[in-house]
């Protein structure tokens, strides 16, 4: 059934911008977003809240538009150097990062996420100040395609990438290095007398999580075709905290549920009204008190009842 | 409709595929038949979509992507261009619109950033019925929209779009802007300032923390260098968008003690700096020059001598805008229905929409009467010449605008109750111009002390 589901679910995304094609790009951000906010929740998985992981999501967009003027110009290298990119920021912050909990964690990744947010509006001549970096279209394999055509490519790419990245990080969440995770948020001294490394396992995780807003960050600077620093901005790295809890930290579908939820909301209240901030808040504001799990939350626990 | 016919065809064979879901394995019926008739729908409304609707018939009325700030801090400068984009419309509409045809507006919002921008740009623009985009105001989203506006063929038309980034490779068909950009905007002010104290020696420049600020200073500072090697720029701030003190900007500014402080601030960051600046006596020490000073003149007691302009030539009361029966009766009309006198962003909005309907007049006349095209809209605006509210807007061959450049003092008049513009000068938009192609900071290195003398002198303009 769940399965049943599941692929439904993805036909109707990927039918869905043959019907309305403008829908395309939001439904290809909203990816990018869910791969980011599923960062987020697999951190959310041992109790740490990151609200700096816009960072990674900018580092490798910017890596996107650097490789891109260096003369890079192939979707596939374009899209795994970045990432890798955003995996070593990620290695590198989180080497010291995960040595702290609670809200410390949370308030140095937030500190960390602006000093580089400040240094992409800062090194004007390097990185074009808020003007940004444009991110021109690559080739797919050699073959160069208009813009239609990559964008089609894009998407159909980021189906794909959803459901074998979103199948690899429920292996991971079922591993015992995933079901640690939960185990350091329970009881994180019983895990050491265990004998398992709190710190590796946390710094996995880190680099995971890194990496799958990187390649998120990656897929919306093409999409976009222009990266500014406002990707890194702490309301950015705020933003998945919320598409991550939104949609419910119970499995990998919330995270992306919840990022489609955001982006078509919004999209549909700034349609109707310049107020649409109003519309946005007051509607997670109902979320959050109504649906304490999030939306996939609500759809698991309909679905155990069923049982 | 033979497309009608298709998707209905389709959905039904989409439809009949149920059969196959017959079988009992456990799935309920209902939820089935519910993905299966939503894929149908989804299939028949994509396949009517797709078809592209029938292009030189009159429509119905016509749609325009405008796209501004209308909330947040940048509203400030936004909702002025808003406000006369509704005004104007409402103008044009009364007149039989656009070739007949009523013209209505969906306005963006700029304020979602980049990501949101974009995505109501590909929605507007997948409507047939929305020809052309006003787009936009900030510099950021003009540079994020370009490349789209080019792959999708779509008419852009920059109302604002200061940064001289936006046109300079030359290859746009679809972008335009029919207005100055930075180099022009902000040479004018190095020029009219040397007219004005010849002696000038120590300059401090305070610019908000962005793009445009940065941009300013650097062609500000470069233009000064290249007609008067001498001057030293003493202090550089760059205090943060938004900010609403602006203290420790102001003693860094006393200390200095410049012969002139420059600023391009605006909005409320320009109110707050000019109310805290003016007890500390900044206005008194130094001259000081803010070249978006023409936007809070209603709002805040600017003292005289204080050099201002309207990036551009959209001063509502220029003896040229004086001169014209329809902008005296659009300022009233702005001033009837806002509270207030049109400050230039409503200007450029407004000559903007003039610029857009000159555009398919210019179409029509072409082509015969026929409703445009986009591809033959686009023709019409490239190397076009549009009388506007204010002046000219001349458009290159690149898409580049020219338009001419206001700069003056701050001057109390019996005629109003807020200072107004004095001692003005109007130089031409093409003189202030690099030429299509060249880079426009090697150009201002070029320039000579001599290339300010053929220019009009402060106070010629009257």
């Amino acid at each position: 059934m769940r399965t049943v589901t599941a692929a439904a679910a993805v036909l109707v995304l990927a039918l869905l911008p043959v019907a309305a094609p403008w829908l395309q790009f939001v439904l290809t951000l909203a990816i990018a977003k869910g791969f980011a906010a599923l960062g987020v929740a697999v951190l959310l998985r041992a109790g740490l809240i990151s609200i700096g992981h816009a960072m990674f999501y900018a580092a490798s967009a910017y890596g996107v538009a650097f490789l891109a003027r260096a003369g890079v110009n192939d979707l596939g290298l374009l899209l795994i150097l970045s990432v890798l990119g955003g995996a070593l920021v990620g290695a590198v912050a989180g080497l010291f990062l995960v040595r702290y909990r609670a809200i410390f964690f949370a308030m140095l990744n937030l500190a960390v996420s602006m000093v580089f947010y400040a240094l992409c509006a800062k090194l004007y001549g390097v990185t074009g100040g808020t003007d940004g970096m444009p991110v021109p279209v690559p080739a797919v394999f050699g073959v160069v395609l208009g813009e239609p055509a990559f964008k089609s490519v894009l998407f159909y790419l980021s189906l794909g990438l959803m459901v074998l990245i979103g199948l690899a990080v429920q292996r991971y969440l079922n591993s015992p290095l995933g079901h640690a995770l939960a185990a350091v948020h329970t009881n994180e001294i019983r895990l050491e007398y265990l004998g398992i490394p709190v710190w590796a396992v946390l710094l996995i995780a880190y680099v995971i999580s890194a990496a799958l807003a990187g390649l998120g960050g990656a897929i919306a600077g093409f999409a976009i075709g222009r990266v500014v620093p406002d990707f890194a901005f702490w309301t950015a790295s705020g933003h998945l905290v919320l598409i991550a809890v939104l949609g419910g930290i119970g499995g990998v579908p919330g995270a992306f549920i919840g990022a489609l939820f955001l982006e078509l909301l919004h999209s549909a209240a700034v349609t109707v009204t310049d107020s649409w901030n109003l519309i946005v808040g007051v509607t997670l504001i109902i979320v959050i008190m109504f649906m304490p799990q999030g939306v996939y939350g609500l759809l698991a626990r309909k679905e155990a009842a069923s049982l | 409709m033979t497309s009608r016919g298709i998707s209905i065809v389709v959905a039904r064979c989409l439809s009949s595929l149920e059969w196959l879901f017959r079988l009992d394995r456990g799935v309920p019926q209902g939820k089935v038949r519910w993905v299966v008739d939503g894929l149908a729908g989804a299939l028949a409304l994509g396949v009517v979509a797709a078809t592209p609707a029938a292009a030189q018939e009159k429509p119905s009325a016509l749609g325009l992507g405008i796209f501004t700030f209308t909330s947040g801090p940048a509203a400030a400068y936004g909702m002025p261009g808003k406000n006369a984009a509704d005004l104007m419309i409402g103008e044009i509409n009364a007149k039989g619109g656009i070739g007949g045809v009523p013209v209505s507006a969906t306005y963006v919002d700029e304020a979602q950033g980049a990501q949101g921008v974009i995505a109501e740009y590909r929605r507007l623009a997948g409507d047939a019925k929305n020809q052309v985009m006003v787009a936009a105001l900030s510099s950021a989203n003009c540079l994020a929209l370009a490349p789209l506006a080019e792959q999708l063929e779509v008419p852009t038309v920059g109302w604002n779009c200061d940064t001289h980034q936006l046109l300079m490779d030359g290859k746009s068909k679809y972008v335009f802007r029919p207005n100055g950009n930075t180099v022009p905007e902000f040479i004018a002010y190095a020029i009219y300032l040397l007219d004005r104290k010849p002696d000038v020696k120590t300059v401090a420049i305070i610019n908000p923390d962005y793009a445009f600020g940065h941009d300013a200073a650097k062609i500000f500072t470069a233009a000064l260098k290249a007609l008067k090697p001498d001057v030293e720029i003493v202090a550089e701030l760059y205090p943060k968008l938004g900010s609403p003190n602006y203290q420790t900007e102001i003693s860094r500014l006393t200390t200095a003690r410049p012969d002139v402080v420059f600023s391009n601030l605006w909005g409320a960051d320009l109110e707050n700096f000019v109310r805290q600046a003016a007890p500390r006596g900044i206005f008194t020490s130094s001259q000081v020059i803010l070249a978006l000073g023409e936007t809070v003149l209603q709002r805040v007691p600017l003292p005289d001598g204080v050099i201002v302009g309207v990036l551009g030539d959209g001063w509502w009361m220029s003896p040229d805008a004086r001169a014209k029966p329809e902008t005296v009766k659009f300022a009233e009309a702005y001033k009837a229905r806002f509270g207030e006198y049109p400050v230039f962003p409503s200007i450029k909005m407004a000559n903007a929409l003039i610029y857009v309907k000159a555009a398919y007049d210019a179409a029509m006349r072409k082509n015969g009467g026929k409703w445009p095209t986009r591809v033959e809209l686009a023709d019409a605006m490239n190397g076009s010449k549009v009388e506007t509210l204010t002046g000219i807007a001349q458009t290159r061959t690149d898409n580049d605008g020219l338009v001419d450049q206001i700069v003056g003092v701050t001057v109390r008049t019996s005629a109003q109750q807020f200072p107004v513009i004095g001692d003005m000068v109007r130089y031409k938009g093409d003189s202030l111009m690099p030429q299509a192609g060249q880079d426009p900071l090697a150009w201002i290195a070029t320039l000579k002390p001599e290339f300010a003398k053929g220019l009009p002198k402060p106070g010629s303009y009257k």
